[in-house]
């Protein structure tokens, strides 16, 4: 069984944008806890020199012609995983606040084999992570009706650190409509469509440097009410389906 | 009674833009203001006085045109939008052509190799 396990092809997939001065660390750290498996920075058109820092450390990196944003860097990396077949994909930030350790946690969850993606959550114990406020109602918000419209607790669904297994990966990187912000609305998503979702407590950094993408006032705002209206959409869109 | 035939043209609106959505012809994003604007046009339809209220505050002394102004802003919003996408989808276009033509041009030096 452990043998089996070892063989799983497992893929970090970090997408990064202007994280010169984070990405060696994350990629070292990467390196030293999980050996067995491979690392692929999507290079989101950064205009510092990310690139060549991941180039440095021996780490295959993708550089896209123009800015994808988050979301569709996490897809490119999802389709490269897909083509090369991999087992498993561990999302992964380039800012610092992921830690390689927890994030094999997550991946031994997977392999159980009982869930299709695993959440690493920040809240689920008290990790004395601080949460911003916006991020807080943010937080209490989704996962309210995350519990309304599928009946699951999802302590911390604003989480990008997550575990996937082929299933997923294939889906998400098929989806044509794949979301802006990947985070509520998409676990709402996929639970109403059956797969099985999963909370593990794990502890992150705070950033070390560089901005967050939910920096701002406008920023978060605007993030709330695009959740939020696609939540409406993925409901209507989503009657219950059960997962082959 | 004529206030019914404009709830229904509302809601017909609003069907419309989610039936597009779920056909997948029109992205959830770009449905946003579409739906925003037919909700719009069902409450002034369910409260038809709620314009001439809003005229009297702004005070504009024939309500029709405050719908006039409404409408011309938020059209005019939409072609904005549409033509700051177009813009930045040509560039686009252009920069993804020009990369398509360096990687042929990469292959073929390649195969020649």
């Amino acid at each position: 069984m452990k043998e089996q396990k070892n063989k799983d092809k497992v893929l970090f997939v970090i997408p990064a944008y202007n994280e010169q001065d984070n990405i060696e660390k994350v990629l070292k750290e990467i390196k030293e806890n999980a050996p067995f498996a491979d690392i692929l920075v999507i290079n989101d058109c950064s205009t510092d020199n990310t690139k060549q820092v991941v180039e440095q450390n021996n780490v295959t990196c993708i550089t896209g012609v123009f800015n994808l944003k988050y979301a569709m860097a996490v897809q490119t990396g999802l389709k490269y995983a897909m083509k090369n077949d991999y087992d498993y994909v561990i999302q992964f930030d380039a800012d610092g606040q992921h830690i390689a350790k927890e994030a094999i946690r997550l991946l031994e969850e997977a392999q159980k084999g009982n869930y299709d993606i695993i959440i690493g959550s920040r809240y689920l114990e008290d990790m004395g992570y601080p949460c911003p406020y916006f991020r807080k109602i943010g937080t209490k918000i989704f996962s309210f009706i995350i519990k309304c419209l599928c009946k699951q607790k999802i302590k911390d669904p604003l989480s990008g650190f997550q575990c996937l297994n082929k299933k997923v990966i294939q889906r998400y990187a098929k989806m044509g409509n794949y979301p802006e912000f990947p985070d509520a609305n998409l676990i709402i998503e996929m639970l109403l469509l059956g797969y099985k979702i999963k909370e593990v407590p794990v502890k992150m950094r705070i950033r070390e440097s560089g901005e967050s993408m939910h920096s701002g006032i406008i920023k978060p705002i605007k993030y709330m009410i695009n959740v939020l209206y696609e939540i409406v959409f993925i409901v209507i869109q989503n009657p219950r389906k059960k997962v082959k | 009674m004529k206030k019914i035939y404009f709830i229904i043209l509302a809601f017909l609106s609003i069907f419309y833009v989610i039936y597009e959505v779920r056909k997948k012809k029109f992205s959830i994003k770009e449905s946003f203001w579409w739906i925003t604007a037919c909700i719009l046009m069902l409450v002034l339809a369910i409260f038809p006085y709620s314009i001439d209220k809003l005229a009297q505050f702004l005070n504009i002394e024939y309500p029709p045109s405050l719908l006039f102004v409404i409408c011309i802003i938020f059209l005019l919003f939409i072609n904005f939008r549409n033509s700051k996408q177009i813009s930045g989808h040509q560039e686009k276009i252009i920069e993804l052509a020009q990369h398509i033509a360096l990687l042929e041009e990469e292959l073929q030096e390649k195969g020649k190799k």
